[in-house]
């Protein structure tokens, strides 16, 4: 499906994050990418990645579900792009395993077999992080900003499954990844190194564990605050439905008080862009976005 | 004042085997002393495999096929009646293991693999993946947990106690705050290891295998026995030693001087790389003395002709191995190796029980010598020895202090390690131990390394003098009590030095090449004059003291080693 | 046709800041620099012990194989946990772009002094979880004439969680431990499966129940342990494997028991979770406060709140899937048990 048309096309795996409730954020990527020139493709035939959790009742279910997503994208000719880390962790880890274990990748096949579905395992899998940095370029999207966010003092946060372990990332160190940064430059903004920012968010343990995950996000926020920054962004969806969502509860449970804003990169790339902070939807945040952008 | 039943230095296997057999018997007091973790111990290192003739491979192999190379390995100077015990007692003690959860691999029809090693006339080496030693130590350590075994973690032992004719405990540092205690102990077992540090930089050995229980007892008054028999490996990585094994060549790597040149074809023309791992070694040394060595005394070991894609499929460990501790990727270049010092056969002279003549103080594993190694240890033959003699040590040690009271401790039974640690710590001389300890491995690798001889021997004994008369004069600058890793190592440094001694003074003595022992003025190995221990003993003067014990011959006249 | 060999090798001029610290001497922390020349082959090990040989013989940390299999000399290079012994320090320096590397102990445990910490409370987390195989009598023989039979297809179901070296690396990377003091680490876990999945043991419940004890369900999942850990034994994927016995055995009333079966179910049902109705999946009763706030924020910005899930359009090919994967499985099962 590469159509000639100067365009860069990809397979859009949307995960849990981009449809029902959190739709508006598919819009964003939408308005975003059309800037630079990318265009997604819905996988038409997925299904959730199931965040590893699957895994503990089937590992097998987990492998399989996740070939037949790639799958999907091999059959589109199209590298695979999912914007969530734990959609891409998962994946990635699910393509890590198929090619080291023959065995595997062949049973797996048996299994898609039912559903008339072959994997092949020669998915591409990439990331908003390295698609921006990478296939973008770095170049190109400096020529798309058209209002600079000088001044602005971020603190960036990559959160943790674009990064762990090592062997997922095809792009860059595992152990100092700066794609972030490098776009952030771009955009124009002031980076600000803050202690926490290596640190989880918490996000998966929610459910299992509450208190010990608003900890984690009391913590991570507290860091980023302790040196005066004006927002912080991160490239992963999930860390930002925590960092942003439950924020203030965090804050409570580890007995702080004030407001941090958090973007989603997108959202923070379309604004360099020139959209206006209600094209990018800025009022559906949890804590109120109120520097100046 | 501490007090144990059985106290074991040394968390090695021989240390938590004759840990674990002391505790599970009986409800007597046990405590391992030791001056790591005891999964941090060396038995660790071990790769390859340990023997024991299950015949599960190949089914006409049997425990006296086992005692004969055993035997023959060592070069006829191991004592057959132990070397007949061990390989007697090997498949109980990997049994044993097996039953206690150790990972063996396994043969299609479920029961331990085994593989053939050198030196072996049937395949007997069972194994797991090349982590034999790793996944020993830990089953002991995990079945030690279960039953409630002591530790003492991070305490260093400075001196050996007894009345002349019974244990009395030892004298040890607890590293992570500086006090100094006596712990009284009806039986010591000394399990600490091998020596091969006293070639400093030129070994495989962990930084620790300084041979600190042999210098206990050496500097106790108890004998040491064959002590000039190191076994040397050929090929250690340049900057640390560390292995790499036989596979690699093998596989058809080259040995490489500076120069280029293959140089085994002047040195075994017809088995080239794969020739005997002493006479590799000593081709190696005379490239190295005759000026084609590299630039810190390496030669090299060349796979780039096997290309990228047999590399990556047959030696991907040794590749990662290549990379992480020496920066080299054997993809691209060949890598810098060095003969290296792996084994030490000698130790604390004991009996078939490990008992040594002081009742209740007890060695096994590489820091004693029973003798079952002789002159030259047969591969996968270790780590049986430290099941088989831990097990036994530890055995008699119990039956032993069940059966015994404890002595009276004398009140100033401290006062010597205070002195030793006080002398150090207030030396007033710039002589460092980085310094010694430098100068101490070149010259043990110089003069009594691989090749010996009696002029080099001569020297080393007495720059072994110097260094000793150096050592008197050490400062350790760094006062703190918490911890202090420069004053463990200086201590190290003194056991080290006495032993270093003995291993120049023996080698000197014995004017025959045997075993790992080669000396370039007696190049034939001498049954008529030296098929005998050397037994070495602290004289009055600091001394060692040197007289010669027959070796126990059952069945196997002494014939020429060829293989 | 022979070839001088000239080894490749690069030198660099680095500053090595290191973190000094003994409690009870100094009030807190400091850094000391040394300037050292890295080259090709350094390791971080050799550099501190170059370091402690020839400018400053207090320097203290641990060290003792040097080769990667006794697990002592665990600290953090910029702020990763390595192995000192077996991680070179030039390509570190490259990857960060500049000839400083700051080194300092290992994270979530006490410091003892320098680079050296108290390990202790990972071994005592390590003993509650019966590290150690508990016989089982249908597969150990009572005597020591024979061993027991294992597969070698059994044997890998944990034979690289056997590589484990106890360097703690996990443990000072681990997210939970940070936060929760009581959480029982990666390898303790990876531990306690390695041998509840051991055909010859017995005692799989009890390491079952001593892993819930010490949080089990408290791993967040970040993967930093699969990262660090030098021997690759995959902690985090042990934890999940861990869960899934104790979902097998029965403990299914935990808030991650349910969760683990909503997620697996949804996903054959409906392509995906079912999110709006998850608070009371896993909580019970007690989410449907959680679902109407939830319902009241949509209602905020103007949108309908819905109980139901938006499927995925996969989903009749997953339900395939599903149940060819408890085909497969229930076969496997069988054959086990023959």
């Amino acid at each position: 499906m590469n159509n000639n048309d100067g365009k860069l096309h990809y397979a859009f795996y949307s995960g849990c994050c981009f449809q029902g409730a959190d739709a508006r954020f598919f819009d964003i990527l939408q308005q975003v990418f059309d800037k630079v020139d990318v265009e997604l493709h819905l996988l038409p035939e997925a299904v959730c990645c199931g965040a590893g959790v699957i895994e503990e009742r089937s590992e097998l279910t987990s492998l399989a579900i996740n070939a037949r997503n790639m799958a999907g994208a091999e059959k589109m000719g199209l590298p695979f792009y999912t914007p969530c880390s734990t959609c891409f962790n998962v994946i990635s880890n699910c393509q890590k395993r198929l090619e080291e274990e023959p065995k595997l990748f062949d049973q797996v096949n048996e299994i898609l077999a039912e559903d008339g579905v072959e994997y092949k395992g020669d998915c591409k899998l990439t990331h908003t992080l390295w698609m921006l940095a990478q296939d973008v370029g770095l170049e190109k999207l400096s020529e798309r900003i058209t209002n600079p966010l000088n001044g602005l003092r971020v603190g960036s946060y990559y959160g943790c499954h674009t990064r762990n372990p090592s062997d997922i990332q095809n792009y860059e160190s595992s152990d100092n990844p700066t794609s972030l940064e490098d776009i952030l430059k771009v955009l124009g903004v002031e980076i600000v190194d803050y202690d926490t920012r290596d640190d989880c968010c918490g996000y998966h343990l929610t459910w299992p564990n509450k208190d010990l995950s608003l900890k984690m996000t009391g913590s991570v926020l507290q860091g980023a605050q302790k040196q005066n920054v004006d927002l912080m962004v991160t490239s992963c969806p999930l860390c930002f439905k925590n960092l942003d969502g439950v924020q203030s509860k965090a804050l409570a449970a580890t007995g702080q008080d004030f407001q941090l804003p958090v973007l989603f990169l997108p959202e923070l790339v379309g604004l360099a862009c020139g959209m206006s902070p209600q094209d990018m939807k800025l009022d559906w945040h949890a804590v109120p976005v109120h520097v100046r952008l | 004042m501490l007090t144990y039943d059985v106290l074991i230095v040394g968390s090695g296997g021989a240390g938590l085997y004759a840990a674990l057999k002391s505790r599970m018997e009986e409800d007597l007091q046990v405590a391992v002393l030791t001056k790591v973790y005891p999964t941090r111990s060396h038995t660790s290192a071990a790769q390859g495999g340990v023997n024991a003739a299950l015949a599960n491979k190949d089914t006409t192999d049997t425990w006296e096929d086992h005692w004969f190379d055993t035997v023959k390995g060592s070069d006829y100077l191991a004592d057959q009646d132990a070397a007949e015990l061990m390989c007697r007692e090997a498949p109980q003690v990997i049994r044993e293991m097996e039953h206690w959860g150790c990972p063996f691999d396994r043969t299609k029809e479920g029961k331990i693999a085994q593989r053939p090693f050198g030196g072996a006339s049937k395949i007997r080496a069972c194994y797991a993946a090349d982590k034999i030693g790793h996944v020993m130590l830990h089953t002991l350590y995990e079945q030690g947990l279960r039953h409630g075994v002591n530790y003492f973690n991070e305490w260093q032992t400075i001196s050996l106690l007894h009345n002349g004719q019974r244990c009395l405990g030892v004298n040890a540092l607890d590293i992570r705050n500086g006090k100094l205690h006596t712990i009284q102990a009806k039986a010591v077992i000394l399990a600490t290891g091998g020596y091969g540090r006293i070639y400093w930089t030129r070994t495989s050995n962990a930084y620790g295998n300084t041979g600190d229980g042999a210098a206990l007892a050496y500097r106790a008054g108890l004998p040491l026995k064959d002590m000039e028999f190191v076994q040397f490996h050929p090929t250690g990585l340049r900057r640390t030693g560390i292995l790499m094994t036989e596979g690699a060549r093998g596989e058809g790597g080259y040995l490489l001087n500076a120069l280029g040149e293959r140089f085994m074809s002047n040195y075994a023309p017809q088995k080239m790389e794969l020739g005997p791992r002493d006479l590799v070694s000593r081709a190696i040394e005379t490239e190295v003395r005759e000026g084609r060595g590299g630039t810190d005394g390496e030669v090299f070991l060349d796979l780039t002709h096997l290309g990228k894609e047999r590399i990556l499929e047959r030696l991907p460990q040794i590749r990662q191995l290549c990379i992480g501790f020496e920066g080299v990727d054997p993809l691209l270049e060949p890598i810098p190796i060095k003969p290296t010092a792996h084994y030490s056969m000698g130790g604390i002279h004991t009996d078939i029980n490990g008992l040594t003549p002081i009742e209740g103080i007890y060695a096994a594993g590489e820091a004693g010598c029973v003798s079952v190694h002789g002159a030259n240890r047969l591969g996968g033959n270790s780590l049986l020895d430290i099941l088989v003699f831990g097990r036994r040590a530890g055995n008699h040690a119990l039956e032993y202090a069940r059966h015994t009271d404890f002595q009276p401790m004398p009140k100033d039974a401290l006062a010597p390690a205070e002195t030793y640690i006080k002398t150090l710590m207030d030396g007033d001389s710039k002589e460092t131990m980085a310094d010694i300890r430098r100068d101490l491995g070149n010259l043990m690798a110089d003069k009594a390394g691989i090749y010996r001889e009696a002029a080099g021997l001569t020297q080393a004994v007495a720059g072994l003098a110097e260094l000793k008369a150096r050592y008197k004069r050490l400062k350790v600058k760094d006062k703190s009590k918490i911890f202090n890793t420069e004053l463990g190592a200086a201590l190290e440094l003194g056991n080290m030095l006495d032993l270093a001694e003995v291993v120049a003074l023996g080698a000197l003595e014995r004017a025959e090449s045997r075993g790992a022992h080669y000396r370039e003025d007696f190049t034939e190995r001498d049954d008529k004059d030296w098929l005998k221990h050397t037994v070495t003993s602290r004289g009055s003067d600091d001394r060692p003291v040197l007289h010669f014990e027959p070796v126990t011959i059952t069945r196997f006249q002494p014939e020429a080693r060829t293989y | 046709m022979t070839e001088k060999i000239t080894p490749i090798r690069e030198k660099m001029l680095a500053n090595i800041r290191i973190q000094r610290f003994t409690p009870g001497d100094d009030r807190s922390p400091y850094f000391d620099n040394f300037k050292v020349q890295v080259e090709t082959g350094m390791t971080v090990l050799e550099v501190l012990r170059h370091i402690k040989n020839t400018q400053d013989s207090s320097l203290t940390f641990r060290a003792f194989c040097r080769s990667a299999i006794c697990g002592s000399c665990t600290v953090r290079v910029n702020a990763n946990s390595v192995l000192a012994c077996s991680t070179q320090l030039l390509p570190i320096i490259k990857d960060f772009g500049k000839a400083s590397v700051t080194i300092t102990p290992m994270a979530n445990l006490p410091v003892i002094r320098d680079l050296v910490v108290d390990i202790d409370p990972v071994i005592e987390k390590l003993a509650k979880m019966h590290p150690y195989l508990m016989e089982n009598r249908e597969r150990i023989p009572e005597t020591l004439e024979q061993e027991s039979l294992m597969s070698q297809e059994e044997l890998k179901q944990f034979e690289s969680l056997t590589d484990c070296i106890l360097c703690g690396a996990c443990f000072s990377a681990c997210s939970t431990v940070k936060v929760d003091e009581t959480y029982a680490g990666p390898l303790t876990i990876a531990k306690a499966y390695r041998f509840s999945i051991d055909p010859r043991d017995s005692f799989r419940g009890m390491r079952i129940q001593a892993s819930m004890d010490q949080g089990l369900w408290s791993c967040v999942q970040c993967r930093k342990c699969l990262k660090v850990c030098p021997k690759d034994i995959r902690p985090a994927d042990s934890i999940r494997q861990m869960r899934r016995i104790a979902i097998d055995d029965g403990i299914h009333d935990t808030a991650g028991s349910r969760r683990a079966k909503a997620y697996t179910d949804d996903v054959e049902k409906f392509g995906q979770v079912n999110k709006p109705m998850l608070p009371v999946v896993v909580n019970g009763t007690k989410g449907w406060t959680a679902i109407e706030a939830g319902e009241a924020a949509l209602e905020k910005y103007g949108l309908e709140p819905t109980r139901q899930v938006c499927t995925l359009p996969g989903q009749d090919g997953a339900a395939k899937i599903y149940a060819k994967v408890r085909e497969i499985e229930k076969k496997e099962k069988a054959r086990e048990q023959q």
